[in-house]
């Protein structure tokens, strides 16, 4: 393409991505994206071909989520771009920076029921950060580049461009937009003081940091406030791998599957120093109850979730990387670390269990034990999530990816083929369950397709476990189209995809398996029947404290 | 609470949709709107709502939106029938 040359709208799509770095997209062609992906050909952008729109666009948020990048997927009109409304939403509530390109019929035929016309623009009001569609060809590249701005910056998200077919076969003159730099918002130094004397005067303590610290960038930051002021800390979902997990006063997750010593310790702090978090109920259980005695010093760079659930003391909007240092020093806290260890000893996990099936938390936690040090662990939704979140840990927060926000079963299998593509070094392992694998089990196609050499570890109980456990302890056993044991042979499967594997039901045979999956050239499928008795504990019980967690002892059968 | 804002809006054919949209889902209810189009490309929105909820869970999300520029605070008073809130998850 010489300078000057008009280039159609298609070719101009290509060519945007490519001045953004995107190196590869994920998608599924149709009709009215045709042009884009005849523009394809040949072009310095790759495309990997999934063979579901949801697959397509998980894998571009499992790529975003492992590399911090902004991932890009395509889909056509009508029933592709509605089977992208999911992965939206999934990226919407987990913040991930995200720009799905859609196919639109022609201009002309807008608004005529045309084949495969849906309003894509008024269904993703609800479902993204902002969204667009493209009526003037002038208008395209300033447009994407625009969404590519919008996706990353301040607090990230999906951003979707709907482009009608006229627009893509038309001719346009390419010409880059200048862009402005959004400044972050300031922080007032009044604040920053009003924080920094809270934190001063606090006896206990307690730092609650959520996937915001990730997104930010503010790993380092974050450690370092830890270190100098040695407050003891606990994490959301999304924040696991902000903290070292060996770090003393670290006490993991929160919440409603969170560990007792983090539950009861956030529960007797007098300040929460809330990082890049949201009080979600999955954290807070009752909200009333939350913390009760504590002030809060919530931070994050969305202005919107200061105060939204629980009104804060001192609130600043801003980037973490320059207010964590700023509200960093030295603390005098010995009698409060001295019982947050006594709280982390007391209720440290205990991985003794009896009898020759096979305990899924210890072979998680002997998963991470064996993980090299450059690893992504994607997992899907339900009792094996928890597990994950309780029993593994994770040098960084990109290095744990898992569907928090909108819980979507199916996320796993294709986030970790984006991860993988990301980070083509990383040990890539994607843990499932028997009920979500089964939602984008059509995405090992595009394992055989590439010969990704992602480890696939299936936990498999026979049940809709989470729903099962909630019917077991709040709906008085009555078991509600929650029994799985219908399941394919997952191993047989697989070897349909080429994809070797081994079914293990016993612990003795636990840690050859784990190696085989590890040390495999290629993907590889480790189905693990578990003892379906075991459930997640401790739980919090809807609408209790998280004082008030329940233990296996107490429910158990 | 009755709130009275005025927003200015950028002059895109969704941004009514949207403001509606998300003035809905944070549980606030519109009872007056009057809106006209600027000839400097923005479009300014007049609308009463009302709520039992703080008015900041309306005007900070409000503010996110990419196309509202501005989310003015014209009056709140007391309303004289309460609606229901939402339930609260």
């Amino acid at each position: 393409m010489e300078q000057g040359q008009k280039i159609r709208g298609a070719d101009a799509v290509i060519k945007a991505l490519a001045a953004h770095g995107v190196t590869t997209v994920f998608g599924y062609p149709g009709g009215a994206i045709m042009p884009i992906y005849d523009a394809l050909v040949g072009a310095p952008v790759e495309h990997l071909l999934s063979r579901h729109e949801q697959g397509a666009a998980f894998a571009a948020v499992g790529y975003a989520r492992a590399s911090g990048k902004t991932g890009v997927c395509f889909a056509t009109s009508g029933p592709g771009a509605t089977n992208l409304v999911t992965v939206l939403a999934d990226a919407l509530l987990d913040s991930v920076p995200l720009v799905a390109i859609t196919g639109q019929v022609s201009t002309a035929v807008i608004g005529t029921d045309a084949f495969q016309e849906i309003d894509v623009l008024g269904m993703s009001l609800s479902c993204t950060k902002h969204s667009f569609m493209v009526t003037d060809v002038d208008e395209l590249v300033p447009t994407l580049y625009r969404a590519f701005e919008i996706a990353a910056s301040g607090r990230p998200g999906p951003v979707l461009v709907d482009i009608p077919k006229d627009i893509q076969i038309a001719l346009l003159d390419y010409k880059a937009p200048l862009q402005a730099i959004q400044p972050e918002p300031e922080v007032e130094s009044s604040q920053l003081d009003a924080a920094r004397a809270l934190i001063a005067q606090a006896q206990r303590p307690m730092l609650y940091v959520g996937g915001g610290v990730g997104m930010a960038g503010a790993v380092e930051q974050l450690r370092g406030f830890i270190d100098k002021t040695g407050m003891p800390s606990v994490a959301t979902l999304k924040g696991l791998g902000s903290i070292a997990h060996d770090h003393p006063g670290y006490l993991g997750m929160l919440g409603m599957h969170g560990g007792k010593a983090a539950n009861l310790a956030v529960q007797e702090c007098d300040l929460l120093l809330v990082v890049g978090a949201r009080f979600d109920d999955r954290v807070t259980g009752r909200l009333a109850s939350f913390a009760e005695h504590a002030k809060v010093v919530h931070l994050d760079i969305d202005i919107a979730e200061l105060g939204k659930l629980r009104r804060p003391d001192v609130a600043m909007a801003g980037d973490l990387r320059q207010i964590l240092p700023a509200l960093t020093q030295p603390l005098e806290i010995v009698p409060w670390l001295a019982e947050v260890a006594r709280l982390k000893a007391q209720h440290a996990w205990s991985y003794d269990r009896p009898g020759d099936l096979i305990f899924a938390p210890k072979l998680l936690n002997r998963l991470a034990a064996k993980l090299p040090e450059n690893s992504v662990v994607a997992c899907d939704v339900g009792q094996h999530q928890m597990w994950v979140a309780q029993h593994m840990w994770f040098r960084r927060p990109e290095d744990h990816l898992s569907s928090a926000g909108l819980g979507t079963m199916g996320f796993g299998l294709p986030a970790a083929i984006g991860a993988k593509v990301a980070r083509p070094d990383a040990c890539v392992v994607a843990v499932s369950g028997d009920g979500s694998f089964m939602m984008n089990v059509q995405e090992l196609t595009t394992i055989k397709r590439r010969q990704i050499p992602l480890k696939i570890l299936l936990i498999d109980n026979q049940k809709l476990g989470m729903v099962k456990q909630w019917q077991q302890l709040f709906f008085e056993e009555r078991f509600s189209e929650t029994d799985l044991s219908d399941n394919p042979d997952f191993v047989t499967m697989a070897s349909a995809f080429d994809i070797p594997g081994r079914t293990i039901t016993q612990v003795g045979e636990v840690e050859s398996a784990l190696d085989e999956l590890l040390d495999a050239k290629g993907p590889f499928l480790l189905h693990v029947r578990i003892d379906e008795a075991h459930n997640v504990w401790p739980l919090v019980p809807p609408g209790a404290s998280n004082r008030d967690m329940m233990d296996e002892m107490e429910k158990q059968t | 609470m009755i709130y009275n804002l005025a927003l200015t809006l950028a002059q895109q054919p969704e941004v009514v949709e949207r403001v509606l949209r998300v003035t809905r889902h944070r549980g606030f209810k519109v009872t007056e709107m009057d809106m006209h189009l600027g000839d400097n490309g923005t479009t300014r929105l007049g609308m009463v709502v009302e709520s039992d909820r703080a008015l900041e869970l309306l005007s900070h999300q409000l503010n996110k939106l990419i196309d509202v520029t501005e989310c003015e605070v014209l009056s709140a008073k007391p309303a004289a029938t309460r609606y229901p809130q939402h339930a609260s998850a």
